[in-house]
């Protein structure tokens, strides 16, 4: 989902659904990441207004974790997982695959802003290891040469 | 007051007193590159290290930060035993790799033997040692204008969104209390630039010496209930005032004894 | 209804229990992690779908239950009908119908979805009898696989929040401490810090306020135990939670969920809200005049907040920096306020030490390391999936007896174990006891449980590069030697991967490593270079091949392997069929070839061949 123009009632009624305290930062920006599928600054600025906090350690926060993603994403969301089990069934040949077919590297989002790829953190499938989720469905004992196959069918 | 021994001498401390005081108080140098009177210690750059153990131990060692270690009556302290003096060395060795073009860090890796990294130096690198200096000052400023951003190796320190920090006051003080002097300001007359942010300076009524940046002396202004007229001199005119008033007070005293 | 004392809460258990003997069958639906990711919740939809038609006397839409991780991953989807136990395995939504149809209806089983050790073997039916189940104990997982997580009167019926009346009821705070301490249980986040110590330390310092955080960030990749306990037995965290705080005085705890378990996050809110509507969270729980709940604080994802003080900045709503821990956290921890931080696991143990005694629970594995380990066996055994098994059991005897041995049958390489902070451990340690010493000695540590059993197909230098990957992704970057000596470690981890390393860098690397660990600020510096030091240790000479050969024994270092195809080629085309990018030309029946210039060396072709013709150089 891209969003580039944010509406300001909407980030208010986000932020208004925690406690204005310091210490709700963290849930308040996931929210915000959960609605808008990214942190749009405009939210960011409001966040630091509302729950009096300096600006620069929104931006810290923002920074640190990797739930928070700066930049609108793709419409369609590749996450490739990178724990053990998945490293050692191949995950980086699963990610070569999608840089040849998309052009783009983990954390990054095609121009024409239809597929971002990520990798995450083991998801905790490590059974059906190696691990791909194409919008929250997964997929696996992905196979090298179905990738793109996968990708393009959801 | 506890009784600990440093490099074989015993010395008296306070209870709860870190280490890195102590250590200090005794004339022994060790480097702290992160650590600084005015802001809270944070163990960063792990170069205060020393070693220490205690008798009952039965010579079991510990290797800690003494900037942040409290004193312990009985602590036996070595400040550069051959285990320290090696971690002081790698740690050194890969702030050079970090900043190779540091005089500050050339000299003081020279100082424990290092003339070249054995690393791999990082490219288009600058000075900054990821001391936290500056944001901790700033903090205790009270403004919290910059802060660390990102994480792991590409962790860097800078204002939101990398543009102007919006709360920056002009104060410098995070460039003074940097170390390796990374952080560049220029003062044109006028105008002070820093974050690339422009600030008004004000100058003195008086003399026309630049005091302090518009933003600076609203926030004192404003935080110590002065008056508002506070910054309209500078502090030489002020004192020139006051010891004015005073050589008239002394000589109405003279006037009234005679 | 307000259960406000222990009469009150045998009544209702006997309630739950009669309710559930009304249903003659059960059918557990498994929604683990693995199940779920091959559609499970489409064959519980789908009986719900066939029996909502069907009248069968004794099994109504009651009967079906969802259930957390029944533990066999690797024959997932899984469906087991209660009370016999009968397991069905790799079940698909058309298989559905049969099951209702001939084992719901007429108690017989479906033959071709039972349990078969190899292809040939006999089938069996029940799996308690299954290799796999036989060997297992389990204490933390005991209603996991077992029970509905949104049902709580699942919980109660399977004697759920009686260790907490007992305690409320019966114990003094410093009385349920003994206990815990007496049981010997050590923390299974990894630390293996002693648990009664922990709770001792915190209630001996004089606080108003004081906190319990259940760390539930589960960061070591390839572990997914705690998600399991936390997805399919809420209540048992909680309840051991509570037991904590009593113990303690608090009034408030938190748990800390990792972000990329939001599943987690949501059973542990609903079973809150039914904890509280029941009286078991909230003021005056169990009528006992006792305080205490609870709130799900959710992840940045960080693997760093899995440390305890990086942790308790992030749910004061900052970035997850660790701080030096000369003073402890059960001194000063959350809000620089006595806290006792303990893993999802441990607290799931607690209400189970209660009620059936420390003693019982000392008597369970080895006199250091009391009690049970759940572990999640993954990587390339045959057998992967969630287990749990008496301390001390020896790793041979997890990986063949309940692991069933390598996959196709290849050979053993490797295990690691305890993640980042771990090390591998090669065959002739097979038969060290898994407990929270041994493993240490040896150069690994048993860590949180995640176990990756990695065949000769694995490099040991990559393995070691894959974690100081991760560990430079995920410092924190505060400190020196984590975030410049890990950099560099894997830099030079890199070179030799690549062949372009000299055996003064080897020993540069293995210099290094000393240092971040003895001068790291945290636990992930400190323990960051182990798993190079431990595969540099046991497969040294894998590192000297890379060096001085400039070859990779394992066949993955991408730079120095070549694919070829020789002459025991058949032609079959199964390669070519496979090959992602076309490299491999060839004819039916002919012997096919391998274009070097645009072979990625990935591997599938070798993988896929069944003659032997693919060679690794």
């Amino acid at each position: 989902m891209v969003s580039q123009v944010v509406d300001i009632e909407k980030i208010n009624e986000v932020i208004d659904r925690s406690p204005k305290t310091p210490g709700a930062l963290i849930g308040v920006l996931q929210d915000i990441q959960r609605e808008f599928h990214y942190l749009p600054r405009m939210a960011m600025e409001a966040t630091a207004k509302e729950l009096c906090v300096p600006l620069s350690k929104v931006w810290s926060v923002a920074t640190f974790y990797n739930a928070f993603s700066l930049k609108p994403r793709g419409e369609n969301i590749i996450r490739v997982c990178k724990g053990t089990a998945c490293h050692i069934k191949g995950a980086d040949l699963i990610l070569e695959q999608l840089e040849n077919g998309l052009g783009i590297k983990p954390g990054e989002t095609t121009e024409d802003l239809k597929y971002t790829v990520e990798v995450v953190n083991c998801v905790g499938a490590c059974a059906m290891a190696p691990l791909m989720i194409v919008n929250d469905k997964y997929h696996g004992n992905v196979r090298c040469d179905r990738v793109l196959k996968l990708v393009k069918k959801d | 007051m506890v009784h600990i021994t440093i490099n074989g001498k015993v010395v008296k401390a306070r209870e709860g007193e870190m280490l890195l005081s102590v250590i200090k108080r005794q004339g022994i140098d060790i480097p702290a590159l992160c650590h600084h009177e005015a802001i809270e210690p944070t163990g960063n750059c792990r170069l205060c290290t020393v070693e220490i153990t205690k008798e009952d131990w039965n010579g079991w060692k510990k290797h800690v930060t003494s900037c942040l270690y409290p004193v312990e009556e009985g602590l036996i302290v070595s400040t550069h035993s051959s285990e320290v003096m090696e971690i002081r060395k790698t740690l050194l060795d890969l702030q050079l790799a970090r900043c190779p073009n540091s005089e500050y860090i050339q000299k003081l890796a020279e100082e424990y033997g290092i003339t070249e990294t054995s690393y791999k130096t990082r490219p288009d690198a600058d000075n900054c040692i990821m001391c936290y200096a500056c944001t901790r000052i700033c903090e205790v400023l009270g403004k919290s204008a910059i802060s660390a951003v990102n994480r792991g190796h590409d962790k860097v320190i800078g204002p939101p969104f990398g543009e102007e920090p919006p709360d920056c006051i002009g104060c410098l003080a995070c460039a003074q209390i940097c170390p390796t002097d990374v952080i560049e300001w220029s003062d044109d007359g006028e105008v002070r630039t820093i974050w690339n942010k422009k600030f008004d300076l004000i100058a003195c009524k008086k003399c026309g010496k630049t005091i302090i940046t518009r933003e600076f002396a609203d926030y004192l202004i404003e935080q110590r209930n002065l008056p508002p007229e506070y910054f309209d001199t500078c502090d030489d005119c002020k004192r020139t005032e006051v010891a004015q008033k005073m050589g008239g007070l002394v000589e109405a005293a003279k006037e009234v004894t005679l | 209804m307000f259960i406000d004392g222990i009469e009150k809460l045998n009544q209702w258990q006997n309630e739950c229990r009669k309710a559930l003997d009304a249903n003659k069958k059960k059918v557990l639906v498994c929604l683990g992690p693995g199940c779920l990711a091959s559609g499970s919740d489409q064959i519980l939809d789908e009986f719900k779908k066939v029996l909502k038609d069907k009248k069968l006397g004794g099994i109504t839409l009651d009967s079906i239950k969802k259930t957390g991780c029944h533990g066999f991953c690797a024959r997932g989807p899984l469906v087991v009908i209660e009370p016999e136990g009968i397991f069905y395995s790799k079940v698909k939504k058309n298989d559905v119908a049969e099951i209702v149809e001939k084992t719901l209806e007429k108690g017989e089983l479906v033959e071709r979805l039972l349990y078969r050790d190899g292809k040939d073997d006999k089938p069996i039916a029940e799996y308690k009898d299954i290799p796999f189940y036989k060997n297992q104990m389990k204490i933390s997982l005991r209603n996991v696989g077992q029970i509905d997580p949104d049902k709580i009167t699942d919980y109660v019926a399977n004697g759920g929040y009686a260790a907490l009346a007992k305690a409320l009821t019966g114990s003094k705070p410093a009385e349920v401490i003994d206990a815990v301490s007496k049981s010997g249980i050590r923390g299974r986040g990894g630390g293996g810090f002693p648990t009664g110590r922990k709770w001792a330390s915190c209630a001996s310092i004089e606080s108003d306020d004081r906190y319990v955080i259940c760390n539930g960030d589960e960061g070591d990749p390839g572990a997914f135990m705690d998600r399991c306990i936390m997805e399919g037995d809420p209540h048992s965290v909680l309840e051991g939670m509570i037991i904590c705080a009593y113990a303690i005085g608090s009034k408030e705890g938190y748990i800390y969920v990792r972000e990329e378990y939001p599943l987690a996050v949501i059973n542990l809110q609903k079973a809150i809200e039914a904890a509280r509507e029941h009286g078991f969270l909230g003021k005056n729980i169990l009528g006992s005049g006792f305080d205490f709940d609870i709130k799900v604080n959710r992840g940045g994802g960080a693997f760093v907040c899995g440390e305890s003080s990086a942790l308790m900045k992030s749910v004061a709503g900052e970035v997850g920096e660790p701080r030096a821990k000369y003073i402890r956290s059960v001194q000063k921890g959350l809000h620089d306020m006595p806290t006792v931080l303990n893993n999802v696991e441990t607290f799931a143990t607690i209400p189970v030490i209660m009620d059936k005694g420390a003693d019982w629970f000392a008597s369970i594995g080895t006199k250091k390391s009391t009690g049970t380990k759940a572990f999640s066996l993954a990587g390339k055994v045959k057998n992967t999936g969630l287990i749990e098994v008496p301390m001390g059991i020896s790793l041979k005897e997890i990986i063949y007896e309940i692991g069933g041995g390598i996959q196709n049958d290849r050979e053993f390489k490797a295990v690691q174990t305890g993640g980042p902070s771990g090390g591998c451990l090669p065959a002739d340690k097979l038969d060290l006891p898994v407990d929270f010493d041994s493993l240490t000695e040896a150069g690994s540590m048993m860590g949180s449980g995640g176990m990756i059993v990695m065949d000769d197909r694995t490099c040991m230098v990559d393995v070691a590069r894959y974690f100081l990957n991760f560990l430079v992704e995920e410092s924190c970057g505060k400190c020196v030697p984590c975030r410049e000596g890990l950099y560099q470690l894997h830099d030079l981890c890199t070179k030799v991967c690549e062949g372009k390393a000299t055996e003064d860098d080897l020993a540069l690397m293995e210099k290094l490593s000393k240092v971040i660990q003895t001068a790291s600020l945290c636990g992930l510096g400190q323990s960051g270079p182990n798993p190079f030091l431990s595969t540099v240790m046991y497969f040294r000479d894998e590192y000297l091949a890379h060096i001085r050969d400039k070859k990779c024994p394992g066949g993955v270092c991408r730079e120095l392997i070549t694919f070829d195809i020789n002459d025991k080629c058949t032609g079959c085309l199964a390669c070519i069929a496979v090959c992602p990018v076309d490299a491999i030309t060839g004819e039916k029946k002919k012997i096919h070839i391998i274009d070097q210039d645009l072979c990625t060396r990935c591997g599938s072709c070798y993988d896929i061949c069944n003659y032997d013709a693919v060679e690794i150089k």
